[in-house]
Order: C-alpha cells, then structure tokens, then sequence
C-alpha cells in the first residue's frame, strides 16, 4: 500500500512537471527568448547577378540550409511538402523548369529525375525543406550546370565563375607603400588599431591566391587573407600605424604609414576619445611647406552609422561616398587639391570629423549628404551667429565657425549658382548641421536627394555627375576669393 | 495496475490538460496586453478638455523644403508650460496623420515643457520622437524650426528652445541636426525667409 501511494506520488510530480515544462514557452515573455537566442549562423552566396545570405539550421550538429531559401534568390521557387515527402519546382531565368525529391529522414532523393545522394538525412521542419550545407556543392551544380565553389568552414558559397582576386604589391620606399587591387571597385569595413589594417569584405567575393605574405620591410611586414563567418578578412601588420586610401575608382587600396600628428591649430578642443585614431609616430623633420588651396571632402555616416535609408538596399553612408569620390575626381581634375575624412566605409564620430578637419586646415571643408525624401539639391550653411573674431583667435570649440562664416555663405552661394546653370533644383539655406559648427574653416553641406521625387533615382550616375561638376566648378570659382592656407 | 490508482492517473491528465489550456490562455493575454500597450504608446494623448483657442503653426512640408503657416483650434490650458505643451502635441499631432507632409514616426509626444525664466522654453521629448525620426539634414532642420517657431507664434515670450530626448541631451535628432544648443527663435527665422 505504501509502495503504490509513493508510486502515486511519484506520478503526480512527473506530470506536474511535464505540465509545467510544456507551459513554460509560452508563459515566458517573447523578447525574453529573443534576447538569449544566439546569432543565427549565416551562409553568404555569391552569384553574378546577385549577393544574398541564407540562414542555416543546426540539426544533430550539423549545419543545414533551407533549399526554399538557397534557391529563390536564383530563380522561381514552388516548394510543397506532403506529409514525410517534399517535392520543389525550381525554374532559374530562361532556363526550363525542374524537380528537387525529398522525404523527410531519408538521404536519397532526386534532382532532375536522377538519383542523389545526400551525406546525411534531409530534414523538414516547420513545412520547410533543409539540406546538409556541404551537398549544396552538388545540389546547385546540378541545378544550374555551372561551377559551385563552398567553403563550408567559412561559409561563403560562389556560383559560377565569380571571385574577385585580390593582388598584393609592395613597392618599398619612404615611406612604403603596399598596393591591394581588385578586378572591380570594392569597399571593405576597415578596422585598425596598433601595427594592423584590417579589411573586412562581406558583400564583395573576394578570394586570395595566396594566404599570407611575409616582407622585410621596415614599415609593412605581413599581408594574411583569411575567409570565415560568411566574410573574407585581409590582415596588413606593420612596425607602426598604417593608413589606407582608395585610388582607381575604389579598385586599388593603398597601404601606407599614418601620417604624424598635426601642428596644433588654433582650436580649443575638449578632450575627446580618439578610438579609431591611428596612434602618432615620432614626428620626422619637416621643411616648411607653402600656402595651398585643399577642399577637405567629409562623406557623412560610415560604418554602422548608416545614415538614412534611401531605399531598403541603399544606405546614404554609400550614396556619399560616391559622390565624394566623384567630387574630388573633378577638383582634382581642375587643379584643386582635394582630400577625404573617409575614403572607405568606416565609422567616425562627428568630433572626430571636427577634429580631422581642423588637423588638415583645408582652405574649404565640405560635407556631404543624401535624403530619401524631398527633391533635388539643398546647400547648407553653418547656423552660427557670426562673431567678430580674427580667424587668427583661439575659438571656442562649438562656434569655432562663427569667425568663416561670411565666406561660408559666399561659397554656398557660388555652388548655387553652378547648380541653378545646371538646372538642378536646388535650394540653399543655414542649418544646425554637426559638426559645421565646429571648424575653423570656410564650410558648407550638400544635401541630396532625388531629382524626380523618386528615391531610388538618386544614384543615377548622370545626375551624381551633374550635381560633382556644380559642386566643383562653385567651388573652383572661389578659389580666388578664400585664402589659402599653410599646412 | 488498481483501480484508484488509474482514477488518479486521469485525474493528474486532467489537471496536465488543463495547466497547458491556462497557459495557452496567458500567452493569448500577454500578447493582447502587448499589443494595448503598443497601441497605447502610438497615440498622442489629446491636449487638455475645455473652450478651445486658434493657435498659429508653422508646418513643415519635406517636398517644398519650408514651413507652412496654419491655424488650428487648440484647447490651451491655462498655465503656460501645459499651453505650450498643447501647442506642440498638436503640432506633432499633424506631423502623425496619415498623409501628413511631414511625416514623422509613430508614437513621437512631448512628454514636458520646462521654463526657464521668462524666453526660455526645455522640451522634453520622449525617446520615440528621436529613434524613429526619419533621418536627412533638412528632414530634421524642419521639425525643429517647425517646433521652435510655433512655440514663439504661441508664446512670443520664448525666444530660446532646447530639445531633450527622454530627459537627457542627445548629440543630434536623427544624425544631422545639432540637438546640444540652445535654438533662438530669431536665428530660426533666417531658416523660414530662407525656406520660403
């Protein structure tokens, strides 16, 4: 008797706390789960028409990906499971359609009516179809009779004949230089920090003959490609702080020395972080440089700080900085010296930028922008209260501008009336745009945004031509009228 | 197995199936409790009740890059923080209906409006004023003319607005515009002659 009351009991505390367990999913909040879930691993897949990444499923420790998923982005998609079986019709464009058989549990299946046989068992769950990751190879090889190259521990998928080779040539000298091309314009994340470059290529199918280079050089020692987490990672090690510009049209990255710390300005600054700030070498002797006329060139955003979303796939930061490059392609091209705050897709705070420009004491300083709403050209003047200072002052950090501002107005002025002889709609007004307020040079913002009220359009290559060549050519007819200035 | 031992097995399956019923329940009430809670932080709260008065607004209209003039009837309490927070919730009031020319993002409110002395106005906004702001310089420079100009069309006492977010200062609204200085309602009518 007491055997079965223990037995009842023992019954009563099982189902409890099956109940309970049951329960439980649904009695905690949903965020609560969302904020413990780990990152979902993510395969990236490289085609000639496209870039796209497929999240992949962990099942019995083995990653899969989801067949709906991997092929829609190539084709169309008609994916219908039946019960245990699943059966995919698949049609990539201009070819016909064709059949993917699966069953639930089982690793022989068919593509096209043959046979296949996959490393380990297909799995539906949820009415989706999942594939081992590393029978991807085969599967699209198949499917889209074309070269398939996976690699599986890094979780990049190429197809076809798609790869954009990376070359390194060092070219010794003082300083060195280490020369990193491509077939095609690329902008990789870049992340530095002492005796390293890092760059970061997730859109881009960048691959690498070889994985590592060693030199004896006293500046740049080592280049290393590596490729994981769906990313190809280029590694640049140095003896001390190495910078990187981008020449060729963003086809070539340029790796050099950091330049030493500027002359201090004139510019009372508060102590700020300076985390992506290269750390200074010793200073070299110099010999006293002329007066020079440079247009410093600031592409707003960078990095994560994406800036607004012009359309869902194109972020400002990237509208800008094409528009900067072709903007200092046409000052160059008519004899102004012109430099970048970013040359790259780099993340750099507004004080930071401030303090870039006040370092490089540019004759002009210009920042660069893009909206998704409104229409056309805006130009944009520091909204300062002018003050009656000699640019030749200490001036206080948050109205170091007050002193530029007339000249500030002129040069807006000018780009105006280049963009109106265009016949870009354009407007131009003063506005509370950081971090204007706080150099101490002449400075102006352009802001732009679709000519035809269409977003999308913004990107047009003639209208970006069309609004550089105003912007330059307003900005060469002022060079005679702002001082120019010694480095 | 006896019988009064399978009684209680059914009893036990009983309670199992009814534990996993209240919890399917609770999960139902959880998920509507949230969506109240959302709905409840996506309208603007109605400025106070009482006799209603036409107060001036300067609207902001992204496709022309200006302010527009308007007049609205606005019941104002009497104090003049309150009135000047009415002011301004009827203000993003505008910029919140669908179709608005200016939209801005859902849930945006004014939480409070502190004076300081007699000219200066702080605005305390709440935080989805700011993260969900649609970003660009001149989209931001608009809302914050718009809000400093019909704050002086109001009271032209206030010549001197400061925004914050949540109750702390933010570097910039959405990006762009400078959200650490103090706005003069003379320096924003550079921007309106400028806009208009």
């Amino acid at each position: 008797m007491r055997w079965q009351r223990l037995g009842a009991v023992t019954i009563i505390a099982a189902l409890a706390a099956i109940a309970l367990f049951a329960g439980a999913p649904y009695l905690l909040p949903h965020n609560t789960v969302a904020a413990q879930a780990p990152p979902v691993p993510q395969l990236s897949v490289y085609s000639p028409q496209t870039f796209y990444t497929v999240p992949l499923l962990t099942v019995s420790g083995q990653p899969y990906v989801g067949l709906v998923e991997l092929l829609e982005p190539l084709g169309t998609v008609d994916a219908r499971p039946d019960g245990k079986k699943y059966k995919l019709k698949f049609t990539p464009p201009g070819t016909r359609e064709m059949e993917f058989q699966f069953q639930d549990g089982k690793e022989n299946g068919k593509v096209k009516g043959d046979k296949i046989k996959l490393p380990s068992n297909f799995v539906i769950q949820a009415g989706r179809g999942y594939v081992p990751l590393v029978s991807v190879n085969e599967l699209l090889a198949r499917a889209l009779s074309t070269q398939i190259r996976l690699s599986p521990t890094a979780r990049r998928l190429f197809i076809g004949n798609i790869g954009e080779r990376l070359t390194l040539d060092l070219r010794k000298g003082a300083p060195s230089k280490l020369f990193v091309s491509f077939d095609s314009p690329v902008n990789p994340t870049i992340a530095t920090e002492p005796g390293h470059i890092r760059f970061t290529f997730k859109r881009e199918p960048v691959i690498a003959t070889v994985d590592r280079e060693s030199y004896t050089d006293p500046l740049i020692t080592g280049a290393s490609f590596s490729e994981h987490d769906g990313m190809a990672e280029l590694d640049v090690t140095g003896t001390s702080p190495l910078m990187a510009n981008f020449a060729d049209g963003g086809k070539t990255i340029v790796i050099t020395g950091a330049p030493p710390p500027p002359p201090q300005t004139a510019v009372m600054q508060t102590p700020l972080p300076q985390a992506n700030v290269p750390q200074p070498t010793a200073l070299p002797p110099k010999a006293p440089a002329g007066p020079r006329f440079l247009v410093l060139i600031d592409p707003a955003h960078g990095g994560t700080e994406i800036g607004s979303a012009i359309s869902p796939t194109l972020p400002e930061k990237d509208v800008v900085l094409a528009l900067a490059r072709k903007v200092q392609h046409e000052l160059q091209s008519r004899g102004i010296a012109a430099g970048m705050v970013r040359n790259s897709d780099i993340a750099i705070t507004l004080d930071q930028r401030a303090i870039s420009a006040n370092a490089a004491r540019p004759a002009i300083y210009l920042a660069l922008h893009a909206a998704n709403s409104g229409k056309g050209v805006h130009v944009f003047t520091p909204l300062v209260d002018p003050a009656n200072v000699s640019s030749r002052d200490f001036l206080p950090w948050d109205t170091a501008q007050a002193a530029y501002l007339e000249l500030s107005n002129a040069i807006a002025g000018s780009v105006s009336a280049e963009l109106e002889t265009r016949k870009l709609p354009n407007a131009s007004l003063a506005a509370p745009l950081r971090p204007m307020n706080n150099v101490a040079a002449p400075a102006i913002a352009v802001e732009i945004a679709s000519p035809s009220g269409n977003a999308e359009d913004i990107a047009g290559p003639a209208y970006m031509d069309q609004v550089a060549q105003a912007i330059a050519a307003g900005i060469a007819a002022m060079r005679g009228k702002i001082p120019e200035v010694r480095p | 197995m006896s019988r009064p031992i399978l009684l209680m097995f059914g009893v036990l399956l009983l309670i199992a199936a009814g534990l996993g019923f209240y919890a399917y329940h609770l999960r139902a009430k959880v998920a509507a409790e949230e969506r109240r809670l959302t709905q409840q932080s996506q309208v603007v709260v109605p400025p106070a009740s009482g006799p209603t008065s036409l107060v001036t607004l300067y609207v902001a209209w992204d496709q022309e890059g200006g302010l527009r003039r308007s007049s609205v009837n606005v019941a104002l309490p009497q104090e003049r923080s309150e009135r000047a927070r009415a002011v301004l919730r009827a203000l993003l009031g505008a910029y919140l209906q669908p179709g608005s020319q200016h939209p801005i993002g859902a849930g945006s409110d004014v939480r409070d409006v502190f004076l300081m002395g007699s000219d200066t106005a702080v605005i305390d906004t709440n935080a989805a004023f700011a993260d969900s702001h649609p970003s660009g310089v001149l989209a931001e420079e608009l809302t914050i003319a718009s809000i400093v100009a019909s704050l002086n069309a109001g009271d032209p006492q206030i010549t001197r607005v400061k925004i914050l977010v949540d109750g702390k200062e933010r570097d910039t609204l959405a990006g762009h515009a400078d959200l650490r200085r103090f706005y003069r309602a003379n320096g924003i009518g550079q921007i309106l002659k400028d806009a208009q």
